[in-house]
Parts: C-alpha cells; sequence; structure tokens
C-alpha cells in the first residue's frame, strides 16, 4: 500500500490472502479425487487520477508485494477513458473474524472422509443407477486486508460441504438424482460437525431409489399450472432471478460483456414492483453459517441485514462503495473478490426469500391440481434477467391438495417480475433452509463466489411448465 | 528448459513415493477490462501452481500449492493423501516418457507484453467504438506449463494467447465481436469494435417472434458455444462411459448431417496448439463425428483404463480446475462447407432466424443431447434468403440432433473462436469452426431486447 501511494496513488488497498481447498470424491465405489490445494499471494487495489488499477501475485513477501502494487498503479495510469471513480465513504475499520467452528475440517483423517463418502455410495446402489458419486470438501481462507483509509482487519473463514449423486440410465433415458442438492452438493461456513448433519449415509437409499425409480416415471405434461418449488429450488429462482439483476455494477453496464445487465434501473429503487406482497428478500451478511458471512467485505465495509425487496417492492441494491456513491444510497458491503489473484466485484453474499406462514402440507392444501418441483437440474436466464428456465430432478404430480405420481424431466419458465407477481404463499419458518452454493461465476477474468440463500417452499400460480422442443 | 520445467524438477526431488509426478501450470497475464469505454478492472496475474501426484502401494494423492519455497510441506501433504487414499484397481500408472511433436503456438511478441501494452490495444478498441459504448476486454497471456515424473518423463511447452472482446452497446442495440490468437500480430482491436458496431446498428427497433421451430443461420460465436456445451456430457470419456452422452449406443451410426465433420486438433497451429495434455501423454488430432457418423470421444488415461475394451488416452487429461468433467475436446475443429459467405446460407434456407452468439446455456437433457439458453447482440429476421429485421432475444431449447440433423450449409471461412472465460488457472483454448445453417432450431420463448 505504502509503494502504491509513493507511485501517485491517491487510493489503495491490498489484501493478502492464504487459501487451503480440500475436496474428496468416490465415484462407483472408488476414490476419484482426493486434492489437497493451497494458495497464497498479494492482491494491490489502486486509484489513480479516478482510475482502477489492480495486479495480484503468488507470494507473500515484501518485494513481490510493493512490485505488485507499482504494476497496479502502472495500470491504472495507463487505463484509457475518463475516469472519475468516487467512493462512499466508509469509516475506516479494524477488527478481527474468525468462522465460529467445533471441529476443524481438516483435522479430520482423509481415511474418515473417504470411509463417509464410500458409505454413502453403498447407500445408493440400485441396479438401475449405473453412477454413485459422493464428495465432501473443505476450505480455510485466511484474509488480511489494509487500506490507505486505515482500514486494517483480519479474518479466517471456514467452509464445510458435501453432496450425493446418483445417476440411473435404461435404454435412451438418464435421470439423476442429488442430496441435498445438484452441483456438488452444498457448503456452509462451519466445521466438520455441519457435513455430519447432513447425514448423507442416511439419505442415499432414497437418492438411489428415486434415480431409479425417474426411469419409470413419465415425462413432465407441458401447459400452466399452479407449481410449489423445493426450498432448494426456490433458492435458485431467488439466486438467478433477484441476486444477479439487483447487483448494482449489473445495472450499471459494467458486466455487459459477459455475466449481462438487468432489467431494473437506479431510478426502480422504493417503487419498482418486483412481485407479488409475499415476496420479501434480505440480504444479510451476518447470516449463521452462510458462506457470505463475514465482518467486514473485501472493501472493508462492516457486515449487515438489509430488506431488497419488502412486500413485493425493490428496497434495496447489492453495491459496492463506488456503486453506491453513483446512486447516492447505501455504502456498498458486497464486494467480494475469489482469492488474492481478482479484483473484489459486487456479489451476493447471504440472499434470502423470507418465510410465510404455514407448513409444506398447508401449502399443498388447496391445490387441486398442480406440481411440486424438487432439486435444481439446469438453468439458464437471459443477459438482463428476465426469460428463464429451469429443470428439476423430479416432480410430483398435485392432486387434490397432496402428492401424487413421480414425474421427470420437469421444466418451468417465466419472466421475472411476471413470475415472481405470481407467488401467493410462502411456508413458514419452520420450512426454512439455507444453502450454500460454490459455483456462481462473473467477472473477466472469471470469478466463482461461495455464496448462501435460505427459503421455505414457495407456491407460484399460472406458470408454464414443461417446455415441449 | 522453462522455469516451469526447472520447478517441476525440484519439486520431484521432494517427492517420495513409488512414482511421483509433478505438473507446473504458471501464468504471467494481464486484462484489461472495460465497461462504457472506460478500463474499469484492470488486472495483472503472476502465478505459478504446483501440483504433485503421489502413488505409494498402488494409491494416488494430490496435492498443490504456489509457495515454490514450500516443496517439503508440499510432498508431505501428497505422501499423506496417497497413504490414506484407496487403492484403485483400475489405475493405469503415470505416463511414460514419449516423443512429442514440435508445435508452435510461442509468440515472444505477445509473451512481451505488459501493463502498458494491453491497455493501450484495449484503448484501440474503445477508439473505434463511435456512438456506441464499448464493453470487453483485451487481454495477453503467458502461459507455462510442465511436467516432470518418476517415469522420466519430462514435457514443457509456452503457450501464448491474446483476445480482443468488443460489445458495441447502447440502449435498444448491441453487436458482438471477438477475436483471438496465440500471436498478438493477428489482431486488430479497431478491426474487432467494428465488426460489433455494424452488427449494433442492425439491431435497433428489434421485434418479438412467435415460438416455434424456425430455419437458422449460425455465426461461429453461437456454433462454438454449442458445441462446447453439448461437449460436457457427449464428447469425452467420462460422459460416454456413464452412459449421460448421446454417443451411448450409437458409435458407428449416422447421427448427424453427412456434412458434419468434427474432430479435436490440439496440433492445428490455426487453434491454440499444444504438445502435451495434463498427464504428459502427446496431443493427436481425434475424429468425433465424421460425415455425420458419430465415431468416438476424447479419452484420457483413467478414463481409458476403467473402459478397457482397447480404448487409450487421446491425450486429453484435463487441467486440474476441469477434473470433475473428466476429458474433454479443447480444441475443436468443424470442417466447413462450400457456402461464400453467412448470405448465401442466408439465401439456402430463405425464411428463418439469424443468430450472432449465444448466452447462458443449459444441459437439459444429456442423453438426448437437449440444450437450452438464449440469443444475444445480433439475432435478425431471415426472409426471401435476406438477413432483415432485428429480434429480441430468444429462448431456444434445441436437441442437437436437430441442429446438426439437417444442415443446408457451412462457410468456407472458418474462424477461430476463444473458449476460455479466465477462470482459475490460463488455458487458452478455442473452436475453429464456419457458420453453419440448420432447418430446425427451436425457439421456445423471448426476452429481453438487445442492449444495454
Amino acid at each position: 500500500m505504502d509503494a502504491a501511494l509513493g507511485a501517485g496513488a491517491t487510493y489503495a488497498d491490498a489484501r493478502a490472502v492464504s487459501l487451503r481447498r480440500q475436496s474428496v470424491i468416490t465415484k462407483n465405489g472408488q476414490l476419484d479425487d482426493l486434492s489437497d490445494t493451497e494458495s497464497e499471494g498479494i492482491g494491490v487495489r489502486v486509484l489513480v487520477d479516478g482510475a482502477w488499477g489492480f495486479a495480484g501475485i503468488g507470494r507473500l513477501d515484501d518485494s513481490a508485494a510493493r512490485d505488485t502494487a507499482l504494476r497496479a498503479t502502472a495500470f491504472a495510469r495507463a487505463a484509457s477513458g475518463r475516469h472519475r471513480t468516487a467512493l462512499a465513504p466508509v469509516d475506516a475499520q479494524t477488527g478481527e473474524y474468525r468462522t465460529p467452528l467445533e471441529r476443524d475440517p481438516f483435522s479430520v483423517p482423509l481415511s474418515d472422509k473417504i470411509d463417509l463418502c464410500l458409505r454413502a455410495e453403498e447407500g445408493m446402489k440400485h441396479a438401475d443407477v449405473k453412477v454413485t458419486v459422493a464428495m465432501v470438501r473443505a476450505q480455510r481462507e485466511h484474509k488480511v486486508l489494509v487500506s490507505s483509509e486505515g482500514t486494517n482487519v483480519e479474518q479466517e473463514i471456514y467452509e464445510s460441504g458435501g453432496g450425493i449423486d446418483a445417476y440411473a440410465s435404461a435404454g435412451d433415458v438418464s435421470q439423476i438424482r442429488s442430496y441435498p442438492s445438484q452441483h456438488s452438493g452444498v457448503s456452509v461456513q462451519g466445521g466438520w460437525e455441519l457435513v455430519e448433519r447432513l447425514n448423507l449415509d442416511g439419505e442415499a437409499p432414497r437418492v438411489g431409489e428415486q434415480a431409479a425409480a425417474l426411469l419409470l416415471a413419465p415425462e413432465c405434461p407441458a401447459g400452466r399450472t399452479t407449481v410449489v418449488l423445493s426450498p432448494e429450488q426456490a433458492i435458485m429462482q431467488v439466486h438467478e432471478s433477484v441476486g444477479h439483476p439487483t447487483e448494482l455494477d449489473r445495472v450499471y453496464g459494467t458486466e455487459a460483456a459477459y455475466a449481462g445487465t438487468s432489467f431494473l434501473s437506479p431510478n426502480d429503487l422504493g417503487s419498482l414492483r418486483y412481485g407479488s406482497e409475499q415476496m420479501n428478500i434480505t440480504a444479510d451478511s451476518t447470516t449463521p453459517e452462510g458462506l457470505g458471512t463475514f465482518a467486514f467485505d473485501d472493501e472493508g465495509v462492516p457486515a449487515r441485514r438489509e430488506a431488497i425487496v419488502e412486500a413485493g417492492v425493490l428496497r434495496g441494491f447489492l453495491s459496492s462503495r463506488e456503486t453506491a456513491e453513483q446512486l447516492g444510497a447505501g455504502a456498498g458491503g458486497s464486494m467480494r473478490a475469489d482469492g488474492w489473484g481478482r479484483m473484489p466485484l459486487v456479489r451476493m453474499t447471504n440472499l434470502h426469500l423470507e418465510p410465510g406462514e404455514g407448513s409444506f402440507e398447508e401449502l399443498l392444501a388447496d391445490i387441486d391440481d398442480g406440481l411440486y418441483l424438487e432439486t435444481n437440474k439446469s438453468w439458464s436466464i437471459d443477459d438482463k434477467r428476465l426469460n428463464f428456465q429451469f429443470g428439476t430432478q423430479i416432480a410430483w404430480e398435485i392432486k387434490n391438495g397432496r402428492l401424487g405420481r413421480m414425474l421427470r424431466d420437469a421444466t418451468y419458465t417465466g419472466v421475472t417480475p411476471l413470475f415472481w407477481a405470481k407467488l401467493d404463499r410462502v411456508a413458514g419458518p419452520e420450512e426454512w433452509k439455507l444453502f450454500g452454493l460454490t459455483n456462481c461465476g462473473k467477472g473477466q477474468p472469471g470469478q466463482s463466489a461461495h455464496v448462501s440463500h435460505g427459503a421455505s417452499h414457495a407456491r407460484f400460480r399460472d406458470v408454464e411448465v414443461g417446455v415441449s422442443t | 528448459m522453462t522455469r516451469a520445467l526447472d520447478l517441476a524438477e525440484s519439486a520431484l526431488h521432494a517427492a517420495e513415493g513409488d512414482e511421483a509426478e509433478v505438473l507446473v501450470h504458471a501464468e504471467r497475464s494481464g486484462v484489461a477490462r472495460f465497461a462504457a469505454s472506460i478500463v474499469h478492472q484492470p488486472t495483472l496475474v503472476d502465478d505459478a501452481q504446483i501440483r504433485m501426484r503421489i502413488v505409494r502401494d498402488g494409491k494416488v494423492g494430490w496435492a498443490s500449492t504456489n509457495r515454490a519455497e514450500g516443496l517439503d510441506e508440499l510432498a508431505r501433504r501428497a505422501g499423506e493423501a496417497a497413504d490414506q487414499a484407496r487403492p484403485d484397481p483400475d489405475f493405469p500408472g503415470l505416463a511414460p516418457p514419449a516423443d512429442y511433436e514440435a508445435v508452435s503456438g510461442h509468440d515472444p511478441e505477445t509473451a512481451e507484453l505488459g501493463p502498458d501494452d494491453q491497455a493501450r490495444l484495449a484503448g484501440e478498441a474503445i477508439a473505434a467504438a463511435g456512438e456506441f459504448g464499448l464493453y470487453g476486454y483485451f487481454t495477453s497471456a503467458l502461459t507455462q506449463i510442465a511436467l516432470a515424473s518418476s517415469t522420466g518423463l519430462r514435457a514443457d511447452q509456452e503457450l501464448t494467447d491474446a483476445a480482443v472482446l468488443s460489445l458495441a452497446a447502447t440502449e435498444g442495440a448491441s453487436g458482438w465481436a471477438e477475436h483471438t490468437s496465440w500471436r498478438v500480430s493477428d489482431l486488430d482491436p479497431a478491426a474487432v469494435t467494428e465488426e460489433a458496431t455494424s452488427k449494433a446498428a442492425r439491431t435497433r427497433d428489434a421485434k418479438e417472434i412467435e415460438p416455434g421451430t424456425y430455419a437458422a443461420v449460425l455465426e461461429p460465436y453461437a456454433v462454438a458455444e454449442l458445441l462446447r456445451w453439448f461437449s460436457y456430457d457427449s464428447l469425452g470419456a467420462q460422459g460416454f462411459i456413464e452412459e449421460r452422452s448421446y454417443f451411448c449406443d450409437r458409435i458407428g451410426e449416422t447421427v448427424f448431417d453427412e456434412k458434419v465433420t468434427l474432430a479435436d486438433n490440439a496440433l492445428d497451429p490455426v487453434n491454440f496448439p499444444k504438445s502435451f495434455d495434463f498427464e504428459g501423454t502427446p496431443r493427436r488430432r481425434v475424429e468425433l463425428i465424421e460425415n455425420g457418423v458419430a465415431r468416438g470421444v476424447v479419452w484420457d488415461r483413467m478414463t481409458a483404463a476403467r473402459a478397457g475394451d482397447g480404448h487409450e488416452s487421446t491425450g486429453h487429461a484435463p487441467p486440474e480446475d476441469w477434473r470433475y468433467f473428466g476429458p474433454l475436446p479443447t480444441s475443436f475443429d468443424l470442417a466447413p462447407g462450400d457456402a461464400a459467405s453467412v448470405d448465401e446460407l442466408a439465401e439456402q434456407i430463405g425464411d428463418g432466424i439469424y443468430v450472432t452468439r449465444l448466452h447462458y446455456l443449459g444441459i437439459i437433457d444429456s442423453r438426448g443431447g437437449v440444450l437450452t439458453g438464449m440469443t444475444r447482440d445480433g439475432t435478425f429476421r431471415i426472409r426471401d434468403g435476406k438477413v432483415a429485421e432485428p429480434l429480441v432475444n430468444l429462448r431456444f431449447t434445441v436437441p442437437m440432433g436437430d441442429v446438426l440433423g439437417e444442415v443446408p450449409g457451412l462457410t468456407r471461412d472458418r474462424m477461430l473462436v476463444n473458449l476460455n472465460e479466465l477462470y482459475g488457472e490460463r488455458f487458452p483454448y478455442g473452436a475453429l469452426v464456419p457458420s453453419l445453417a440448420t432447418t430446425k432450431f427451436q425457439i421456445t420463448g423471448t426476452g429481453s431486447g438487445p442492449g444495454l
């Protein structure tokens, strides 16, 4: 930081990061992958005459830090355009944060992790299940952020996670069933005790049986009907059609060339009707066990909880200090970087669909004819986050208020605000579940963010399902 | 010898096992990313990741680090992993030494580009944008990949890559272009932007169309993206042996139009040439589809051993970030046709749609080869054999058996499309593809209009 300021930077921050990741994957009763990766380095971000510069190097020593600061400064000085970057004011922060945990996931012997995966795989065995996969993972990120404004914060964040998949096939039909979600299971911020809580081996027999049963299930018919999304699918809906469009850098167009922009404009704040009155979305970087939980974001802004959508009306954006200053509201708090070698970007932290009232059964009770959609299988949404299409691993008919036949290859499609307007009930807090995803992509160069979402079962009326090709 | 191979050999000395292998993947890169014609996310990265694989009593352990001074610790972690692993009866052992074909792919001028050059070349792209805001980047990198193993294998290669991405956009209008090469002198940033702006200027007042099945002309950007997503389950050995591939039970059968011939050719100097894969197996050309007939998929040593039946690695062991997917094609080569231009393809289909690029694809049914996604930044109606009015972004949900099932034509000219989204460690790869006409492209919905 001192080197950058000496070279003419008007603002500088530096993040020293040490990251360790471990994963165990077993497949068909064999150890498929056992990796233990560590990476450390420093990333220096500077402002020179209003222009950003960033450089990262995979070393942690004085000369590397100074050289990297000078490279970042040179890049900023060479950058094209009329730069006028200004940052929303934030008090200098000092402090430390460490994930509360009972058992360090790196202290668990690899052989115990392998045994757990193999037990879970054994439980999924079935004649039609051709491939079984089990995975557990652990991550520790230790980072120190200092800035030229006096911020000096240190955080050590642990993640633990796991999941299982069963792939069944027969003839031309291939089906997958997963627990607790697809996409490499789920992760939480915390220790190994949270992996044990997943009960992977206990859930395995059901997962294997359902994968095989899907081969014989009829295809989900096309039409318009009432759908109930499981919490795991509801959080994907929140992620794609609320989380990304409320990222303020997308609203201002700076992701246009890759992830896309947003159908929202800055003027929509406080007035745009995003959905029905049952729709309440909260961004909360203090959620216990959330992958987006911290004491300070990667600009040093303290964690907080804030409304994004209240009773269906847009009340907030996810922002950085720069975009908050552009908007004239807020102070950032959502800036996160993927390791030491990437600039922080506006990212989701923990974004939740707040619970409503009642049980899952009560949600079904007044549905004469509908579909219950469970566990995400595919997702696609346009660059402004309007037109989306999701597929789920499994669907169930709802007839006269009760679950009926299993269906396969279910998809549903819609347009974001029109879809959320059809939300007529969210189940209560007793149904609310938290899921952590580790594959949220954005930025050039690309960055993968780890984010969490919570939701209860959610009911939507008059939804287009079963897209026909 | 490269710095990377030197480091790999040093690490190998620290390893203790029956067999050991060290891979070094080093990168020095710069991305001058811009939005609204302003460079806003300039990123420089300098790193070398060292990955060690140790084999003890038939058990394999992996570990990696970027701490060059921590090689003993790396060896300890990899050894501990091997000790606690389980023997895999299918493990084929580490790759033996091999002779590698000399390939190009390293350009000293590109390797030497620094932040001033990267910013200057981004500036050249921006300066050509005229009335439009420009969104995209200029990027260049030097990547070193080296392998050393106890089998005596030694391999190292330096690769360079550069790319200019220009999205010309304003309210209600946008156009896309991206050019890439391992030689920066092949790139003209202003020309890339001009391609994007001329496309963008034709996208104003975009109209909706009814969902349905249309004939379509797909530009190389769209063709490459379809092939990439099709490949995840269908063109690699892992999806094939796990019965998720469209090619399962179809090898040797005619699955597509006879004009469709697809290979993976990492040795092609027009692509990003590479002489060995991430296990040190020599790269080679692999025929995937020949005149519409499914010929095969790509393999690494592990998938070949698991499958047995005479399969062998085709030189497609993936980088660490992709190991989950198994071996995949990284140098697509779709044979050209004889159409002189995309206009000729439009004449061939007469009535349909014209697609520049695709966005956010997903796999709906892997075994059926069904993909979904959106068109973006240059979608038009084709009427009476001519490219006509602009269209909003369209949702497509397409079986690849339909898209490639009846292909009226492909262009003579091909372009190298960048497929590297710059996640994780730098690994340049691309698809050399023509524009393609198809009689069936299913539109299942409409989205927002072009532009910001």
